[in-house]
């Protein structure tokens, strides 16, 4: 039993991690029909961003998201407006080639500023922990679980209550009558890319003192956020905070019962099944 | 062109002299990706080599290779050095996985290969005759530390932890084997997936079998995850055994609250009594800027023996070979020597060595007549 809460706690406490990551993916996706193959690279330049606040500014990690969202969001925005605009009505292929791209070129050029070096965030905490009865409970990770929460429901409250939340959801919902109600959905892509961005980056950085960072970290990260959004439904962002903390949980449990080098397996199986009998995810409209 | 040939059979002929002072080695080694740091510690160390040959009078001309971590770029990098560049010999690759399968390669194109590092058993199992191995092999990581165990405690269990590439199933498996020889019995064993943030399901199981010992096999930074996770969930067996790689790195040291008192098994450290480590130390930290990993070392001791036959040799592949099973070389990574035992062929008999991590410092160990500080045991409880 102590095993069972133990990995269940620790998976859904870092799927948590997963669905902030996931959630970006599923943003990017909505507004725009695109999808980001770059995404774990954002994680990436969080990481990053988190490691340097750190050891030259000595900002905390998780304080460090206050700088780390809005210079990922501007990067984001960027990356939108002079590269991914172009394509928005190319070709997928040319998309996805374009993104890969972008993900090549963000962690090549990591590499050749800060060499491949693995760079190890050490803070006071980082293997700190404190027990509730048998269960151990890691801090860092329980931080950063309530970190992703407040992050998902300023989110959460953003897409419903403002305006210009309500803008980004009529875009991903159907981006031509959008435009024709006069929402700006240039705009609105713009602003889910520095989303998207932003939100990878925060979860890039909060999960940095527990882990360890380096130029190509990103890539497990993106195929992870990929199936998350797809076990979710694309495009939803319940789906995907969902989806994030269900793989999390799946991962421990497999770890715990089957074995850890076969958790991605029991991770796709599941993956497949949902989709076998549910086709457009959890939370998924079928598009037709 | 009509004039110029009589000038090149002229210069052809005068070659020979030389091709003496010019010779072309092949390096693979991964140079990026995730196993790049530890591959950094290759290619400096090969640099090193590369040096002191200049200073002895042999120039070589190397090739280098990135293979990423991946057999199968491994393999192009062999076949592009065999055939197009025609090198002399290889020395390469860093992962198990990758130089099990050059290996292979190496042996049909008939190029010698001098390995470095990668310690999987098998590689040098298979009777190939233009394999060479300067390592240790991954019997000798666990057999090492579990004679240092046997020596100063009496443990009665132990958990194997290792990750699902060539390197950790070998090291996992001479583990076990090694353990039940010595009658310590095994009470869990798990291969994991590397790089995942989250080890702590694997690890509570491992605190429920609570093993006297705890043996993992592990790259880079899982060492440091696996060893975090562990202090939280507050393991504590005897003694934390890690089979070198990322158990002996600066990183890992560096991290004190989590590897104080971590034992590895290492091939060579600075402060061992064999001539020249000291000062291979000090003039690798002063150029690279870095205390060198036991990789440096193999690969300078692997390019230097490659370079000093291929230039006795002339060059030829049949002569380098035979230059090689029957020479003798001793230097900082102590005396080496490639014999036919135990099924190996062509296979270094290097005595291993296990340093213990002591206030976030490496100290040689074990065995007594090498070491540089007394064993810290049993394990002090975490910091």
């Amino acid at each position: 039993m102590t095993i069972f809460l133990q990995s269940l706690l620790s998976g859904v406490l870092i799927g948590g991690v997963y669905a902030l990551i996931g959630v970006g993916l599923t943003i990017i996706f909505g507004v725009m029909r695109i999808i980001n193959f770059a995404h774990g690279e954002l994680v990436m330049l969080g990481m990053y961003a988190a490691y340097f606040l750190f050891t030259l500014g000595h900002v905390d990690p998780f304080v460090s998201i206050v700088f780390v969202f809005p210079l990922l969001f501007l990067f984001g925005a960027v990356l939108q407006k002079t590269v991914i605009n172009r394509v928005l009505n190319a070709l997928p292929q040319n998309q996805i080639l374009l993104t890969i791209g972008i993900g090549l070129i963000l962690s090549n050029t990591m590499m050749l500023l800060f060499t491949s070096d693995y760079r190890i965030i050490s803070t006071s905490y980082s293997s700190a922990s404190f027990q509730v009865g048998q269960i151990s409970v890691s801090a860092p990770l329980l931080v950063s679980f309530v970190i992703t929460a407040a992050v998902t429901a300023v989110l959460y409250w953003f897409l419903l209550k403002t305006d210009t939340g309500q803008a980004i959801r009529a875009t991903a919902q159907d981006r031509d009558a959008a435009q024709l109600m006069g929402v700006n959905v240039r705009r609105m892509s713009v602003l889910a890319t520095g989303l998207g961005a932003g939100l990878a980056a925060v979860a890039g950085a909060l999960i940095s003192p527990t882990y360890y960072i380096f130029p190509q970290v990103g890539q497990p990260f993106t195929l992870k956020a990929f199936v998350i959004v797809v076990l979710g439904g694309m495009g939803s962002v319940m789906g995907a905070t969902v989806g994030g903390v269900l793989i999390g949980a799946t991962e421990s449990l497999a770890g715990a019962y089957i074995s850890s080098g076969l958790k991605d397996l029991v991770v796709y199986v599941l993956f497949l099944l949902i989709l076998l009998f549910k086709p457009a995810g959890l939370f998924g409209k079928s598009r037709v | 062109m009509k004039r110029l040939f009589p000038l090149l059979v002229a210069a052809l002929l005068v070659a020979p002299s030389s091709t003496l002072a010019q010779i072309k080695i092949g390096v693979i080694n991964s140079m990026t990706g995730p196993q790049a740091p530890i591959g950094e510690n290759l290619s400096n160390g090969i640099k090193l080599a590369e040096e002191d040959l200049a200073a002895k009078g042999i120039k070589v001309q190397l090739i280098w290779e990135d293979d990423t971590g991946k057999p199968q770029v491994g393999l192009s990098a062999m076949d592009k050095l065999a055939t197009r560049d025609n090198v002399a010999g290889v020395v390469g690759a860093y992962t198990s996985a990758v130089t099990n399968a050059v290996a292979k390669k190496a042996e049909q194109y008939k190029v010698p290969l001098v390995n470095p590092v990668a310690s999987k058993e098998e590689i040098t199992r298979q009777g190939y005759k233009y394999v060479f191995r300067v390592s240790a092999t991954t019997g000798d990581y666990a057999a090492i530390l579990l004679d240092l165990a046997t020596t100063l405690g009496k443990p009665k269990s132990i958990a194997i932890l290792s990750e699902n590439t060539d390197f950790g199933v070998s090291g996992a498996k001479s583990a076990r084997a090694y353990a039940e020889k010595k009658g310590i019995k095994v009470v869990f064993e798990e291969a994991y997936s590397p790089g995942s943030p989250d080890y702590r399901s694997t690890l509570v199981k491992v605190k429920g079998a609570s093993p006297d010992l705890m043996f993992m096999v592990s790259y880079v930074a899982d060492a440091i995850t696996l060893m975090r996770q562990s202090r939280e969930l507050q393991l504590t067996p005897m003694a934390f055994l890690g089979a070198g790689a990322g158990f002996s790195t600066a990183e890992f040291a560096s991290e004190k609250n989590i590897s104080h008192g971590v034992f590895s098994s290492t091939q060579w450290t600075p402060d061992v009594s064999w001539p020249g480590s000291k000062a291979f130390g000090e003039r690798y930290q002063k150029r690279f800027g870095k205390v060198p990993t036991y990789h440096a070392a193999n690969a300078y001791t692997a390019m230097l023996i490659l370079g000093e036959t291929a230039a006795k040799a002339g060059g030829d592949r049949e002569k380098i070979t035979a230059g090689l099973r029957a020479g003798s070389w001793d230097g900082l990574f102590g005396p080496v020597k490639f014999e036919d035992f135990d099924g190996y062929t062509n296979q270094n008999k290097h005595q291993m060595l296990v340093e213990q991590v002591q206030d976030g410092k490496y100290f040689t160990v074990w065995p007594p007549a090498l070491a540089s500080a007394k064993p810290l045991w049993p394990f002090p409880g975490w910091k």
